[in-house]
């Protein structure tokens, strides 16, 4: 058993690195893939106020005058050993600029995760427990929140709540309040899947026969949910995780630019629109490897979390093996 | 048990009979067929729904708002903007519908091909398939269309790149469903070789889920699309995409018509989508 599970585990690895480096290389091509000479362009822009000396290391260090296949060699050697290159922009190390960006775009994102997390408890629990007419009203909320705008979200709770109600403002964006009102803002959309989940997992596990046992040994429907519905149904969510922090990430991106937060997400925004490519790599290749390093996690814990999950592996070994 | 049976006898009916006792679908999803109509006349004939022009404009009546003239009231140069919202129309949902074009196209052609080839081609599409999953959607969507240039039309392209890695998981999974069935193999011994059994087993049976998700897609697209207009990385004013009419709205904090109403068209379109596709998936 555990000799099967370490081989599940190293396979599992192993193809984790592998979709890291692929990744990598993919960016890359699509960055480099870039019209015209745009990473001279960059450097050469006055705005900049890059040196000629400044210009000449960094081609040098780019490998800029050399074919595209070496760039990519020498750019992903640097990363596998963790440098990350200098920002074209700022000529500041990419790792500096995202280490202070990073608490920032953490503080949001677990605020965030942890609201999402609420808020789909809260639909999954009123979609199974409320009576008829508001547990559908309820059971419809998922597809409302995944049908506005992340966006549009965030602009209405700043004008009702900054502008009319004045609960924080926009001039400080890193208050408790203002970072709450931009984790609603990105934990809405992200609640919406994982309540649908919840809710298709709980309508199941209600339905088994340990929970017909449970209710007729005269457990209230709340301790039920508690003790025996919650654990079941989360393993399904767990398996959402790595989904659920692609789109945190990627949500960040239009949540600090509406609230003014200085985090990840303003600094893909900066290089997109200063064309800085290390800076745009890094960040990719580095949520790639947290998505990865995610998945990787859940997929080992579930078979930890549910034996069920194991059981039927093995079933599934044995009859390819018979 | 017997309700075990009367399903498993439902599906062998086939889905002609079952039409007829189905009836008309549900008054929601009349309304949302209804509401993507419009948006669909919005884009192929925007003059027929307003006479006012969506780029120049009347300055002596600038920021108005709503009213009978000005439905959704008027912007900083005193264009209509109902009239801005119906012709931005075109191009927020074509775009979309290229980037659902795309997402289904090379996702399928993924999709088939890892699962009829197997063995290599599998693994080396699956991994390709595993890097577009590792990439967050959004963020994929950025860096492509950074690099294409900031035009819709590079957006939808982005955003249907960003959707093929979903397509080919689904084209993958039908055709591993329908591959080893045995009517399939039943195909191979009468001397059916692989492409009959793509036209003739695998495309049928998938065309209903894949349906399904391209519909789902098509709401989610808009969503992807709006937000990059929204960020600024779509065509520029005086183009008038959804997401860019919000983004442009948002600086007037006196007139909040001028986000709210391009705001509403998007959610009722994408909501109506998801209906649909919801209830196309539930119709199985």
């Amino acid at each position: 058993m555990t000799g099967d599970y370490r081989r599940f585990a190293l396979t599992r690895g192993g193809q984790a690195i592998v979709v890291v480096l692929l990744t990598y290389v993919f960016t890359f091509l699509i960055i480099s893939v870039l019209p015209g000479d745009a990473i001279t362009n960059t450097l050469r822009d006055p705005q900049h106020g890059l040196s000629e000396e400044d210009i000449q290391r960094i081609v040098a260090f780019y490998g800029l005058d050399q074919p595209v296949i070496v760039q990519l060699l020498l750019s992903l050697g640097r990363f596998l050993t963790g440098e990350l290159g200098f920002s074209l922009q700022s000529n500041l190390p990419v790792s500096q600029l995202v280490g202070d960006a990073l608490p920032s775009t953490l503080t949001l994102a677990t605020t965030a995760l942890v609201i999402a997390i609420i808020f789909a408890v809260a639909i999954a629990y009123g979609a199974q427990y409320l009576p008829g007419k508001w547990a559908a009203v309820v059971r419809s909320i998922p597809s409302f929140f995944l049908s506005v705008p992340n966006f549009v979200i965030g602009l209405v709770l700043i004008e009702f709540f900054a502008f009319r109600l004045h609960s924080f403002t926009t001039t400080d964006p890193n208050s408790p309040v203002a970072t709450l009102f931009a984790a609603i803002t990105l934990a809405i959309p992200v609640s919406a899947p994982l309540a649908e989940v919840l809710i298709a997992s709980l309508d199941h596990e209600s339905r088994q026969e340990y929970a017909l046992v449970a209710r007729s040994r005269g457990l209230t429907e709340a301790r039920l949910f508690a003790k025996h519905l919650v654990k079941p149904s989360a393993l399904p969510s767990v398996a959402m995780v790595a989904l659920i922090v692609g789109e945190l990430l990627g949500g960040s991106v239009i949540t600090e630019t509406i609230f003014g937060r200085d985090g990840i997400g303003t600094v893909v925004q900066k290089a997109v629109t200063g064309e800085d490519q290390p800076v745009l790599q890094a960040v990719v290749s580095l949520s790639a490897v947290v998505f990865v390093a995610v998945n990787l996690v859940a997929d080992l814990a579930s078979p930890l979390l549910d034996p069920r999950v194991k059981l039927r592996e093995t079933t599934l070994k044995e009859k390819v093996g018979a | 048990m017997t309700a075990i049976l009367s399903n498993t006898q439902l599906r062998d009916l086939g889905s002609a009979p079952r039409k007829h006792t189905a009836g008309l679908p549900p008054a929601t999803v009349l309304l949302s067929f209804a509401v993507v109509l419009v948006v669909i006349l919005w884009s192929l004939v925007p003059g027929l729904f307003t006479s006012l022009s969506p780029v120049t404009g009347d300055t002596a009546s600038k920021l108005a708002a709503p009213s009978a003239a000005h439905w959704f009231g008027t912007d900083y140069l005193g264009r209509d903007q109902y009239a801005r919202v119906v012709y931005g129309t075109a191009s927020s949902v074509t775009s979309a519908l290229v980037a659902v074009l795309i997402g289904l196209v090379i996702g399928s052609i993924i999709g088939l091909a890892s699962g009829f080839r197997g063995g290599w081609v599998d693994a080396v599409l699956g991994r390709f398939v595993d890097v577009l999953l590792a990439i967050p959607g959004f963020l994929l969507a950025v860096v492509i269309v950074s690099s294409l240039g900031f035009q819709t039309i590079n957006a939808a392209i982005a955003t249907g790149v960003s959707a093929v890695a979903v397509f080919a998981r689904l084209m993958r999974a039908e055709v591993m469903r329908v591959r080893s069935a045995t009517y399939v193999e039943a195909s191979y011994l009468e001397g059916g070789n692989r492409l009959h059994a793509l036209l003739g087993h695998v495309l049928p049976n998938a065309y209903r889920s894949v349906l399904v998700l391209a519909v789902l897609q098509f709401g989610t697209s808009i969503l992807i699309i709006a937000s990059l207009a929204f960020l600024g990385y779509g065509d520029p004013p005086p183009a008038s995409d959804w997401g860019l009419l919000v983004a442009s709205g948002k600086t007037y904090v006196t007139a909040p018509w001028l986000v709210y109403a391009p705001a509403l068209v998007i959610v009722v379109t994408v909501l109506s989508v998801n209906r649909i596709s919801r209830w196309l998936r539930n119709a199985k």
